[in-house]
């Protein structure tokens, strides 16, 4: 049989095997592996996801109708970092739209849109759990809270000149953050390296200034 | 008297109180130690029982009960620790994930000791990926010391542990259809009667229990389970966690003892409201909750029946305060997009009628309201949620239909002058 | 599940009822007469509760609750309200929430006129809409097949479509896509709807969603005549209603029945209809000039055909078909060659099929319904998905949701392995040792002999390819039986073929599954035929090669194809070349009919009436719903008129007086009248013999011992749904969905001969044929795998052994 996922970086070969031997029933590494095929590819794709079906058994339909049940698997093209601004209740009581409506203009895109020179990805979310810091927003999962307009508008700048390989939540909320949701505790040196969570088992987690793992 | 449980030693050492180490050296598995050396499994049951804690959750259903409903004879069971915290307003259980996930793993491990389980899960919501980090690092560390996987600690018991991230739906948190997740399904929650206790994760008879709740295990088995149920009311034991967001001028994750008012919780511990303007209404548990009002509800006290016999719930512990300042229409709009959006779709009622509602505000919103709207509107709920009542009656399969119902009501109850005068306005404004 | 015998008592609407404990509350209540409106729930599928249609108050220790009555099982003492108004309510906003989104477009829509959102609407919906916002928009309908649309507007997301594809079909190609409110139906980019199945999604949405190509725009509900009739794809039989308007079928839906179908069609079943209508029909005699055919009078055909047989010897006349026809028309045939042309040779197999007296008698004798109590299952027979697809239903259901252990011998991946508990896979010719290995089982088969000894057993058998010996299949009969209460079901596939043999059509049978040899039999039935010809008559390979050798000089073809549907297509074609006089009763030209001297235009499904047998023995009625075009004819009377131009009589002056014959003189068909099977107890088909008739022939299946071949590769030949059958070809539904041609071979074959997917090798037997190479993981090692009659590997038929060559190009 050919190996349907040839064309998967070995790291994220390595751990597509793993995650599927870590749950009782393989249809379970579904949500996982549609994690490591964005990473891949960028986004999901349909190539990605009919890797998927023949590495857990499905039809691609299957896999596709998982995967858009969710609003993390991204199915158009995401730019180099994923903006999501909270705007669910506790958020919009303290001023999320006006956060919303400065990241769309520092950006140059609109919310749901992908900025013309693929850097910036906008989009509104529901409740992300930072309430007590609110407003927030999240850059490519990585939280930052406490933010005013002015600061998410710095944010983006910062974004745009550096374009740093990883993003750090501490980092940029020590720069662009207010009052988080509670005492973070010590600095965390693990960051993002695309718009997916940064979470090792998933193979987008960075530690360190150096370019990711991937 | 104990009032803090669940964030002593975060608050003790805020530089590491989630390494294994900081966690060792304040007692840290000394629960599970005893649990294996000297209780059987029913023992941990039988103090889970005693302590009377009602799930974290939400749904308040006492553990120990929801526990004594696995059928004795099947095998095997699965835990699934449910850290998808998606409820607007609620962030407690990243703390309890961020700062203390030993705590966590310790009352896994114990749990599914007591449970005779062998692999269990956590679900975490993926907008946290530094919380599932944190878990993950700690069960790497828990592995390495011998305190997972096979024969822990020499007992001849042994446990895996799984963390899976979500994909970004609200509708997880709810059990079934968080198994569905985990199974690699759509979030879809599941028709109950057979419930998870029954036929749950890979129809195997499956505990879910929420982070907070599962966190407060080691502290039972380590001082029993009626020094648990010793602290706070009767029917509300233990400590909880609150989280407070909205205009308070202390926002923020609370762990209390229940049974002070609410006044004490926003004025006492949220530091009131900003700018020292007036307290208008807030939500007591959840997005889902109904809402309170200051002339009804400041002196009710803070405790899971009190709030229930109100006509609302204490839910996920979220409390979303709202000053004189808060256009309730639009924050009321707010929480109907979010289920809107967050529904399933698998129930007409559901699918169409949250977004119809939504839909309904929206124009209001824009000026173009009607005044058979506010008929309308709670029609609509009315058979979303027959009767309008609480706890609600449901057209549905599960929950999430109602709890749109819960603003719309809650606006029209207490604040339906405001309605009708947005509606007033916009028919001026159509007119003119 | 609770013994279904087990009565409980509820309070339904005030009324006591006594219903079946644990049955569905929605379906206890319509048994009991009161109808709870739904869209999601189907009787054939899990409950999931979605559309909350159907939901009643049901009184519980906390008050009244509304439930849905899908999902609910009945309990002793229940008291529900399906009628409150609270219940009301529910509908009335139920109904609305679905109507906000709907298109208003029932004019124009297949459903209108016979759609329940309709119908509820009336019933039971608000009177007019208080939603003033802007429908849902999706673009209008979207092919996802070459045989379904799909109108996502007009979807109400009750997820039967869906459910089916994964539940009962198992192949789960469309689904939900999306979330909330923008949930919609769909299959996957460029992955259409290809399920040999789609249309019975078709049937069970019950809105206008989902539409079929065939019936699109091509009669309005209200117009409809329909007639209750089985179809004749498969010799399964499943129950379908016949749908006309205008005198031209179209549309055939799936009835439900527990016996067959229980509601399902393959889309082989639902959309053959096409070929009755086509324009390339026959409508009036041929008759073979120098210049090849011409149109003829019946007068004048029938007289030629008369004088010809007439003027040769009995013994020296075969026929070869009847496998399509009705009971009556093969019994009219067969009485036609036994008294009036009196001759030995017929055969409604093509030697494609099984021993007839194995067939028709075996015995004990399995039920489709059988499978539902199964412990274990086991199947050495064709590919169900491909030959018995409904079957393949049934099976499936078995394996995947009553438990039932299933395994599944074959040389090939076949449509039930993923549901099977065992596969053993071999290559062909060497099945007599498999089978031995199993028998004792001895080594890597030592699991699946125990799983056999679970029963009770259903073992379904017959060829798994047409190279096959067939003997093997009895071979394979003869373990199953000694199996713990075990059943047999003999696989053969072609439409009536079970008829055609209870008729006598079978060198060694005579009507009724009597031996040829049963003295006692022969002599009563000469007492109403006149003397039967002596000695045992040839199968259809043996006629073929009498024909060559001159032995034998004429042939009749009664509905059969033996160039396209024989196992040796060469010899097929020489014996009817060789033929002095060939005369084919047949619905088109086809490669053989295209080799006779006279063809005799004959009526087609639905276009007359008979009873016919299933392979559990099953007798149904098919029935008329359009005439005949031009100047066709039922075939027995068109074979009563040659008799009597013979000289002779069949006495057959309607098919309903050749069905009381044959209930008289046919033993186990005695009593069996189309009066019972049109009003009586015979609505789901009865089982011949009717109890207290006995069964002259009881064929206890016996090891013939057929020896093991070796060979190198071996071939497996076999039959897809889809293949270039007269029929098929002729339906343009279905015609353009036939496989590509291709020989298939193990990766491992395909490196020794050096070649990749998808380069050409010319494959030789007694003809040679150029096809691609498909890789295919799916195959045992040693075995190559060719389907049967495609366009390109017709002529190869199903040879024992092959050559292959791969074809190089020149590398200059
Ligand atoms: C719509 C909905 C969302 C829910 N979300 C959560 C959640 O995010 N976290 C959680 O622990 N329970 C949530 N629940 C409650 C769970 O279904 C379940 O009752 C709980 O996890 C059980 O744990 P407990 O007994 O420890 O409270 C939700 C319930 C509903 C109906
Ligand atoms: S109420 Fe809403 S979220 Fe819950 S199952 Fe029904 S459609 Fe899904
Ligand atoms: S028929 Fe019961 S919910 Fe649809």
């Amino acid at each position: 049989m050919t190996n349907p996922i040839a064309g998967w970086s070995h790291a994220n070969q390595e751990h597509a095997k793993q995650i599927m031997a870590r749950y009782p029933d393989v249809r379970s590494a579904v949500m996982p592996l549609l994690y490591i095929a964005s990473l891949e590819h960028g986004h999901v794709t349909d190539d990605g996801m009919r890797q998927i079906a023949e590495l857990t058994g499905l039809t691609p339909a299957q896999v596709r109708s998982v995967a858009s049940f969710y609003t993390m698997y991204k199915r158009d093209g995401v730019g180099r970092y994923l903006v999501s601004v909270c705007t669910s209740i506790s958020c919009f009581l303290r001023g999320a739209d006006d956060v919303l409506t400065a990241v769309e203009e520092a950006t140059g895109t609109v919310d749901g849109e992908t900025s013309d020179d693929g850097m910036f990805t906008v989009e509104h979310v529901e409740c992300i759990g930072a309430c007590g810091g609110a407003p927030a927003l999240q850059v490519n999962y990585e939280f930052v809270e406490g933010v005013t307009p002015d600061k998410a508008v710095a944010l983006c700048r910062w974004l745009a000149d550096g374009r740093p390989e990883v993003v750090r939540s501490d980092e940029m909320q020590a720069l662009f953050g207010g009052r988080p949701s509670f005492e973070r505790g010590p600095a965390d040196p693990e960051g993002a390296i695309a718009a997916v969570p940064a979470f090792g088992p998933y193979g987008s987690a960075a530690t360190g200034p150096e370019r990711g793992t991937r | 008297m104990t009032d803090r449980i669940l964030t002593v030693r975060m608050e003790a050492h805020p530089e590491d109180s989630h390494t294994l180490a900081t966690y060792e050296a304040t007692g840290g598995y000394q629960a599970l130690r005893k649990a294996l050396t000297s209780m059987t499994p029913d023992d941990v049951k039988a103090e889970v029982k005693a302590s009377n804690i009602r799930g974290r959750g939400g749904a308040g259903f006492p553990t120990g009960v929801k526990w004594g409903f696995l059928p004795d004879d099947l095998r095997p069971r699965y835990l699934v620790v449910n850290g998808d915290e998606s409820e607007p307003g609620t962030f407690k259980d990243r703390i309890l994930l961020e700062r203390d996930p030993h705590q966590l793993v310790e009352g896994i491990i114990i749990s599914s000791y007591g449970l005779d389980v062998h692999h269990a899960f956590v679900y975490i919501r993926g907008e946290y990926p530094k919380p599932a980090r944190r878990v993950q690092h700690a069960i790497d560390e828990a592995y390495a010391a011998g305190y997972l996987g096979s024969d822990i600690l020499g007992s001849g018991f042994s446990l895996d542990i799984t963390v899976h991230l979500g994909g970004g739906a609200y509708i997880c948190g709810e059990e079934t259809a968080l198994l569905n997740s985990l199974e690699g399904r759509r979030g879809e929650p599941r028709i109950k009667p057979p419930f998870p206790a029954v036929a749950g994760l890979y129809a195997k008879p499956t505990i879910v229990n929420n982070v907070e709740t599962i966190s407060n295990v080691p502290w039972i088995v380590a001082n029993g389970g009626s020094a648990y149920a010793a602290i706070g009311p009767e029917r509300s034991a233990g400590t909880r966690m609150f989280s407070l967001s909205g205009h308070v001028n202390r926002p923020g994750d609370y762990e209390i003892v229940m049974g002070m008012t609410w006044r004490d919780l926003i004025y006492g511990i949220g530091g009131g409201i900003p700018g020292d303007r007036a307290l208008k209404t807030w939500i007591p548990g959840g997005a889902s909750a109904p809402w309170f009002v200051p002339d009804e509800h400041l002196d009710t006290p803070v405790t899971i029946d009190d709030v229930g016999a109100n006509g609302s719930m204490l839910g996920s512990g979220a409390v979303i305060v709202m000053d004189e300042t808060t256009d309730v229409v639009a924050a009321a709009h707010r929480i109907v997009k979010f289920f809107a959006h967050e529904s399933c779709g698998q129930c007409t009622p559901c699918r169409e009628g949250t977004t119809w509602l939504e839909r309904v505000l929206w124009r209001i919103l824009n000026g173009a309201g009607r005044p058979s709207d506010l008929d309308l509107l709670l029609d609509i709920c009315d058979n979303i949620s027959p009767g309008l009542r609480w706890p609600p009656a449901m057209t549905t399969i599960c929950p999430l239909g109602p709890s749109a119902v819960s603003p719309i009501t809650s606006i029209m109850r207490h604040f339906r002058d405001e309605v009708e005068a947005k509606i007033r306005t916009s028919e001026g404004a159509s007119v003119g | 599940m609770a013994d279904p015998s087990e009565k409980v008592t509820i309070t339904l609407d005030g009324r006591q009822v006594e219903v079946p404990a644990g049955e569905l509350l929605i379906k206890a209540a319509e048994e009991a007469g009161t109808y709870i409106p739904h869209f999601c729930w189907h009787p054939r599928m899990k409950p999931v509760g979605m559309c909350r249609m159907c939901l009643v108050e049901v009184e519980t220790p906390r008050g009244k609750m509304l439930t849905t009555s899908c999902t609910m099982p009945v309990a002793d003492g229940m008291v529900v309200e399906t009628e409150s108004a609270v219940v009301k309510k529910a509908h009335e906003g139920v109904l609305e929430f679905l109507l906000i989104n709907h298109p208003l477009d029932c004019p124009v829509c297949d459903k209108g006129g016979e759609c329940p959102l309709q119908d509820q609407t009336l019933g039971y919906g608000p009177g007019e809409s208080r939603f003033v916002e802007e429908k849902r928009h999706h673009e209008k309908p979207i092919s996802i097949s070459d045989l379904v649309y799909l109108d996502r507007e007009r979807c109400i997301l009750c997820a039967r479509c869906t459910r089916f594809s994964e539940e009962i079909s198992g192949d789960p190609l469309i689904e939900f896509v999306e979330r909330g409110n923008h949930v919609e139906v769909n299959t996957f980019p460029d992955e259409p709807f290809a399920s040999y199945f789609s249309g019975n999604t078709v049937q069970i949405c019950p809105v206008g969603a989902l539409t079929a190509k065939p019936y699109r725009f091509r009669a309005r509900p209200w117009d409809l005549e329909a007639v209750e009739s089985v179809s004749l794809v498969d010799s399964v039989h499943s129950k379908v209603s016949v749908e006309s308007s205008q005198n031209e079928i179209v549309r055939i839906s799936g009835v439900d029945n527990d016996p067959t179908n229980q509601g399902w069609l393959s889309d082989k079943d639902r959309f053959i209809y096409e070929h009755v209508h086509s324009s390339e029909r026959l409508t009036t005699p041929l008759v073979r000039d120098r210049d090849g055919f011409r149109e003829a009078s019946w007068g004048e055909a029938i007289g030629l055909v008369a004088e010809r047989l007439g003027a040769t010897p009995g013994a020296a006349v075969a026929g070869i078909g009847g496998a399509r026809a009705t009971n009556e028309d093969a019994y009219a045939f067969s009485k036609f060659m036994r008294s009036i042309v009196v001759t030995p040779h017929v055969d409604a197999q093509l030697d494609d099929g099984l021993d007839p007296e194995f067939a028709a008698a075996v015995h004990p004798r399995a039920r489709i319904d059988d499978l539902e109590q199964a412990a274990t299952i086991l199947l050495w027979g064709p590919d169900l998905k491909e030959e018995f697809p409904v079957l393949y239903l049934r099976v499936r259901r078995a394996a995947a949701h009553l438990g039932a252990t299933l395994v599944v011998v074959h040389p090939r991946i076949t449509g039930l392995d993923p549901v099977a508990t065992h596969t053993v896979r071999y290559r062909p010719g060497e099945g007599p040792a498999i089978l031995k290995k199993l028998a004792a089982g001895e080594g890597d088969l030592a699991d699946v002999r125990a799983a056999l000894g679970q029963g009770p057993v259903v073992a379904l058998v017959g060829r798994p390819g047409l190279g096959e010996d067939p003997r093997l299949a009895e071979a394979v009969a003869a373990f199953a039986r000694d199996l713990p209460d075990a059943t047999i079901m003999p696989l053969v596939r072609r439409g009536n073929v079970f008829g055609a043999l209870d008729m006598g059509l079978a060198p060694t049978l005579l009507p009724g599954r009597v031996s040829i040899t049963d003295t006692a039999a022969r002599n009563a039935l000469e007492d109403e035929w006149g003397a039967l010809p002596d000695g045992v008559g040839s199968a259809t390979t043996g006629i073929l090669s009498g024909l060559v050798s001159g032995e034998q000089e004429a042939l009749v073809l009664f509905g059969a194809d033996p160039v396209r549907d024989h196992p040796n297509p060469t010899l097929a074609r020489s014996g009817l070349e060789a033929a002095e006089f060939v005369v084919a009763f047949d619905l088109f030209l086809t490669d053989s009919s295209r080799l006779a001297d006279v063809v005799l235009p004959v009526a087609a499904f639905g276009e007359t009436a008979g009873t016919v047998t299933n392979l559990e023995g099953r007798v149904q009625k098919v029935n008329q719903i359009v005439p005949p075009p031009g100047r066709s004819r039922a075939a027995w009377s068109i074979l009563d008129d040659i008799a009597t131009a013979m000289g002779g009589s069949l006495g057959a002056t309607s098919a309903e007086r050749l069905n009381k014959e044959i209930a008289r003189v046919a033993p186990v068909y005695r009593g069996v009248t189309w009066d019972m099977l049109d009003w009586g107890e015979g609505r789901e088909g009865i089982v011949v013999p009717l109890p207290g008739v006995d069964q002259p022939l009881r064929h206890i299946p016996v090891d013939t011992g057929v020896a093991t071949v070796t060979e190198r590769p071996a071939v497996h030949t076999a039959r897809v749904l889809y293949d270039d059958g007269a029929m098929l070809r002729h339906c343009p539904g279905l015609a353009g969905l036939a496989p590509p041609a291709a020989i298939h071979m193990h990766p491992r074959d395909a490196a020794v001969l050096a070649v990749r997917d998808g380069d050409r090798v010319v494959v030789s037997a007694d003809a040679s044929v150029e096809l691609p190479v498909v890789i295919d993981t799916g195959l045992a090692e040693g075995v190559v795998y060719i389907p049967f009659n495609l366009v390109e590997t017709a002529p190869l038929g199903a040879p024992r052994s092959i050559r292959i060559d791969a074809v190089r190009e020149d590398a200059s």
